[in-house]
């Protein structure tokens, strides 16, 4: 009796934990973007997929619909993984941006919770508050608009089942990555790279295929209990694997660093704003943001979406996958500019004599210099994939894609791209932005690989977005920091 | 006594909040102004307009002659500045940081000055920790540092003192009173008022945005009156008048 009292009281305080952190991180969004902003995201969300959904057939017409499909499904994955990240990290991201705050999951030390029930709740919230935030309005656009297309409710129901699938696969996997790295960098490196080895194997040596790569793809494809089990079984391991290694890291140790500021500085004196530059490469390198999102942020996703592209190649002639590949690289590349502005709150420069919009040239010129990456990446996949001739077109589709999206960002999240796109208003005008030119740009490149150059007229409205943020920005008073 | 700031009707608005409402004020050239005011007074909002980083909603200032919400930048140019916060960038070591700073600030000899500060706020074993790992304590020497590495002809400073043990107040109290003895100024925010009645020249109280006194040091002790009980006094009657 007394045992089922104990359990009782200590599944009440679970809940109770849940409910906390739930509401901490509504409350951490809608203090950013205004209650109502933020609460209409879902909605607008939804209100994608449902008119997206009417799209399908003409879509189909220029598209394999496989594409579409890996494309949802790695998009929810990388969700997964983002979400992960920016909890990871959310205790160092708080204090950046608000000073000494931090997160209820970062709170062991002053409440009587251990940690491990502190993150198995953070897990959980994070799980059912994104559901809610970004898959079910999204699929639940598609569940709506199918008997209004005339279509079975089959495969939305089931798009909802696999892009969940998608979603906690990338969350899962991301807090097992963190929870390994946080124990041994070596031991990490080390199943990194036999994850990749045996993922390439298994697709190439045994003709396992996308689907089988990435079980809910399996599911979609060909749905049944061994192939859901298979998916949520994978889930469940990664998630097991990540609460075992699981270790909150407490000790902050006291490293000693040379002054590199002064000769870096130097080394990058051609641009104009070298000495932040400086700084964002300083920043980069010791904070492990650049190697960590270099690996999990680009080329992990980016390698899998190549892996799976390159299955298509019965489809499609090898000179539109590799187009098709640099456009979906220039936008993963633009979010570069997301890496730059995470260390520091503009509270850290504005009591120096420095503009909003020199913080951002700076930031620009570090973007600039990290392109150096995709176009190495790029480069390196035309010549494998045979297709040399076809890297001025790739290279050129893929920056101009990168640049424009980075001034969509520019004017409208300034040097908060990563919070702010959350707001409803400013993720719809991104979308709106970004997405048809993207759709334009693959089905012109399927015409003629030639239009990829057709990219190089985004110069134009990419010098507008820049110069009029910088204007907006400049203007703008920064009450909350 | 030249003005080195000048306020006139100065105003900032949050929607329906006024949290600074029609402050008219006048910092002489020389002087260690002490801003006081309960928390959420409207202090940390006049700084920041003062220094350009938030414009106000109307009212006009001249800060060394310049107009903060025209020129922003050249007035942080001119001015030394101690945010609220102690917020040096995370990955850079303290010496780092002020060799950023003074990069961005074009000042010479930035390593000597560097090791002057170092070895003035006791803090050198520190200087190779990243900004991250330091102690709320050295955050707040650095920050001290860095607004002075210019010697500005006027600083603001926000609650300066806050974080710093009784040996370290002492040091800093005695180099503000020694920095405006050479003719600089020092605009301090404050709302611990035995400090201000210790090192201020000058002072001004603001309550609930509102500019309820202004007036020397000097004259209350004249008067055998305390800061805090004066304080006290001007705060009850504010209350009961809002």
């Amino acid at each position: 009796m007394i045992f089922s009292w104990t359990l009782l009281k200590e599944e009440t305080r679970m809940f109770d934990l849940f409910t906390t952190m739930f509401k901490e991180e509504w409350r951490l969004h809608s203090t950013l973007f205004g209650s109502l902003n933020f609460a209409l995201f879902p909605v607008l969300i939804f209100g994608i997929a449902f008119m997206g959904a009417f799209l399908l057939p003409f879509i189909r017409s220029v598209m394999d619909l496989s594409v579409l499909v890996f494309l949802m499904h790695g998009n929810f994955a990388l969700l997964g993984i983002m979400v992960g990240s920016f909890g990871l990290m959310g205790k160092e991201i708080m204090n950046r941006r608000f000073g000494q705050a931090s997160l209820i999951a970062y709170s062991a030390r002053s409440l009587p919770v251990s940690e491990k029930r502190l993150f198995l709740n953070f897990v959980v919230k994070d799980i059912v508050y994104y559901f809610i935030l970004w898959v079910l309005p999204f699929c639940m656009g598609f569940i709506l608009a199918a008997p209004l297309m005339g279509m079975s409710l089959y495969y939305p129901l089931l798009t909802l089942l696999t892009l969940t699938l998608s979603f906690l696969t990338g969350l899962c996997a991301v807090f097992l990555l963190s929870a390994g790295y946080s124990r041994s960098k070596t031991a990490f490196a080390v199943v990194c790279a036999i994850a990749a080895a045996s993922a390439a194997l298994f697709v190439f040596g045994f003709n396992g295929g996308a689907t089988a790569l990435f079980p809910p793809l399996a599911v979609f494809y060909s749905f049944s209990a061994e192939s859901l089990a298979i998916s949520v079984g994978v889930i469940l391991i990664l998630f097991t694997l990540s609460m075992v290694f699981f270790t909150s890291e407490y000790q902050s140790s006291e490293k000693h660093y040379k002054n590199r500021h002064p000769m870096l500085s130097q080394r990058l004196a051609l641009l104009p704003e070298h000495d932040l530059v400086a700084k964002d490469f300083i920043d980069l390198y010791r904070s492990g943001i650049g190697i960590g999102q270099t690996l999990f942020s680009f080329l992990l996703p980016l390698g899998l979406i190549w892996l799976i592209l390159s299955l298509m190649g019965g489809f499609l002639p090898p000179e539109n996958l590799l187009l098709i590949f640099a456009v979906v690289t220039g936008v993963i590349s633009s979010t570069m500019y997301t890496w730059l502005t995470e260390f520091d709150a503009i509270a850290s420069y504005m009591f120096l004599p420095l503009s909003v919009s020199s913080v951002i040239k700076a930031k620009i010129e570090s973007f600039t210099v990290l392109q150096a990456v995709p176009v190495i990446f790029l480069t390196g996949v035309a010549l494998y994939s045979g297709t040399a001739a076809y890297i001025p077109h790739a290279l050129v589709v893929s920056l101009c894609i990168s640049f424009f999206a980075l001034s969509v960002l520019v004017r409208l999240c300034g040097l908060s791209p990563t919070t702010l796109i959350y707001n409803a208003r400013i993720f719809l005008t991104y979308m709106l932005l970004i997405g048809p030119l993207i759709l334009v740009l693959i089905i012109l490149t399927f015409t003629s690989p030639l239009f990829a150059f057709a990219g190089i007229l985004l110069v134009i409205p990419s010098w507008y977005f820049i110069q009029s943020g910088f204007e907006k920005w400049d203007n703008t008073d920064f009450a909350g920091f | 006594m030249p003005s080195v700031i000048k306020t006139d009707t100065y105003t900032k608005l949050f929607g329906d909040l006024r949290a600074v409402d029609s402050v008219s004020l006048s910092v002489e050239k020389g002087s260690l102004f002490g801003l006081l005011g309960q928390n959420g007074s409207g202090k940390t909002t006049m700084i920041k307009m003062l220094t350009g980083q938030m414009k106000p909603s109307s009212g006009s200032a001249q800060v060394l002659d310049i107009d903060p919400s025209n020129d922003p930048v050249p007035v942080r140019e001119a001015v030394g500045i101690i945010p609220e916060q102690e917020t040096p960038p995370s990955f850079l070591t303290a010496e780092e940081y002020l060799a950023f700073v003074g990069k961005i600030r074009h000042i010479e000899g930035i390593e000597e000055k560097s090791d002057w500060w170092f070895d003035y706020l006791d803090f050198g074993d520190k200087r190779d920790v990243l900004c991250k790992d330091l102690s709320r304590g050295t955050r707040q020497k650095l920050m001290f540092a860095q607004a002075f590495l210019h010697t500005p002809a006027l600083a603001l400073i926000d609650e300066p003192l806050i974080n710093l043990d009784p040996v370290m107040q002492r040091k800093v109290k005695q180099f503000l009173a020694e920095y405006v003895q050479s003719g600089n100024t020092i605009f301090l925010s404050t709302h611990i008022l035995e400090i201000a009645e210790e090192i201020c020249t000058d002072f001004a109280i603001l309550h609930k945005g509102k500019l309820l006194h202004t007036g020397t040091v000097r004259e209350l002790t004249e008067n055998n009156i305390h800061l805090d009980d004066f304080f006290m006094d001007l705060v009850e009657r504010g209350n009961e008048n809002v």
